[in-house]
């Protein structure tokens, strides 16, 4: 403010400007800061194209983490297969009665056995 | 205008980053960088809204509303372009709707203290009294002429980005931020004189 200007002064007034700011200042920016963040983390509030992205990303990332805990438990669960286990075959074979030859038996059974079958039961 | 970080706060001090790293990462999810951006620009917003406003509540409350409706238009900013006008038109937009709604209530309904004729008695120090008497003689002023030389001489934005800012031809905001000086030095001259 201690130069004269004219309205082709492209430089700022150092003097005047310092003056406005202190006008003009508000108390506290942290404050408005925290309450700005809080209001646009609304999710009522309708902000979001850019918060729809922000979903986008923690979907994505939930979709990441779903990703490697599959991987994890299919692997337990290969090795858990490896090992030797009997037949479902070999299980019916080794079934006494009955029951177990109507099962394992290529022929369709005869209907009063099926009966008989269910009768001991 | 690309801007230096402000004095780092708690969101700052992830990384000095330039505006439009930090409004790419905003788009891509990163509401860290959105804190950053506000925390940047905080100080600046809400003076400008204040210059239009005048009232400081309702000034801050026109910030944050220019801050979270820039938010939804982030997809529109052309990065090409400095981010801090740009914020600057979406704040000054808000704060100017706010006073047109404000004035209609205002005609609705009468200040109670200038109903009673009452005054507050004068505490202040005298460099409150002067940054109220600047307040007064910004509110005289046309409302583009007072954001004209905010943004100049208070943010520091060029003539060429003011215009940008407000919509207005070059020369007319050399025209507006002279006009406003003027006026605001005769004030300081008077204040300084009644000093």
């Amino acid at each position: 403010m201690t130069r004269d200007t004219t309205p082709f002064d492209h430089r700022p007034d150092p003097v005047l400007g310092s003056a406005l700011r202190e006008a003009l200042a508000a108390d506290n920016d942290a404050a408005f800061v925290a309450r700005v963040l809080a209001q646009a983390g609304r999710p009522a509030e309708a902000h979001w194209d850019v918060l729809a992205a922000w979903a986008r990303a923690g979907i994505a990332a939930a979709a990441v983490a779903a990703l490697i805990a599959g991987i994890l438990v299919g692997r337990g669960m290969s090795a858990a297969s490896s090992t030797p286990t009997a037949s479902v075959d070999e299980l019916l074979a080794a079934a006494a009665g009955p029951s177990g030859a109507l099962v394992t038996s290529p022929q369709p059974p005869d209907a009063s056995v099926l009966l008989v079958s269910a009768e001991e039961r | 205008m690309e801007r230096e970080p402000q004095p780092p706060g708690e969101v700052a001090r992830i990384a000095p980053e330039t505006d439009s790293a930090l409004v790419a990462r905003t788009l891509a999810g990163d509401r860290a960088a959105f804190g950053v951006l506000v925390e940047r620009y905080a100080a600046s917003v809400r003076r400008v809204a204040r210059a239009v406003l005048g009232d400081p509540d309702d000034a801050d409350d026109a910030a944050q509303d220019g801050i979270l409706a820039a938010l939804v238009k982030l997809r529109h900013y052309d990065p090409g372009r400095p981010f801090g006008p740009w914020l600057m038109r979406v704040v000054a937009n808000a704060a100017t709707d706010r006073r047109r709604r404000r004035r209609v209530r205002h005609t609705e309904q009468l200040d109670p203290g200038l109903v009673a004729g009452g005054t507050t008695p004068d505490v202040e120090t005298d460099r409150r009294a002067l940054g109220r008497r600047l307040r007064e003689a910004l509110a005289q002023l046309p409302e583009r002429r007072r954001l004209a030389v905010v943004l100049f001489d208070v943010e520091g934005y060029s003539h060429a980005e003011i215009g940008r800012t407000l919509g207005l031809p070059e020369g007319t905001v050399r025209s507006e931020v002279f006009h406003a000086r003027r006026a605001l030095r005769a004030m300081l001259e008077d204040w300084k004189e009644e000093a």
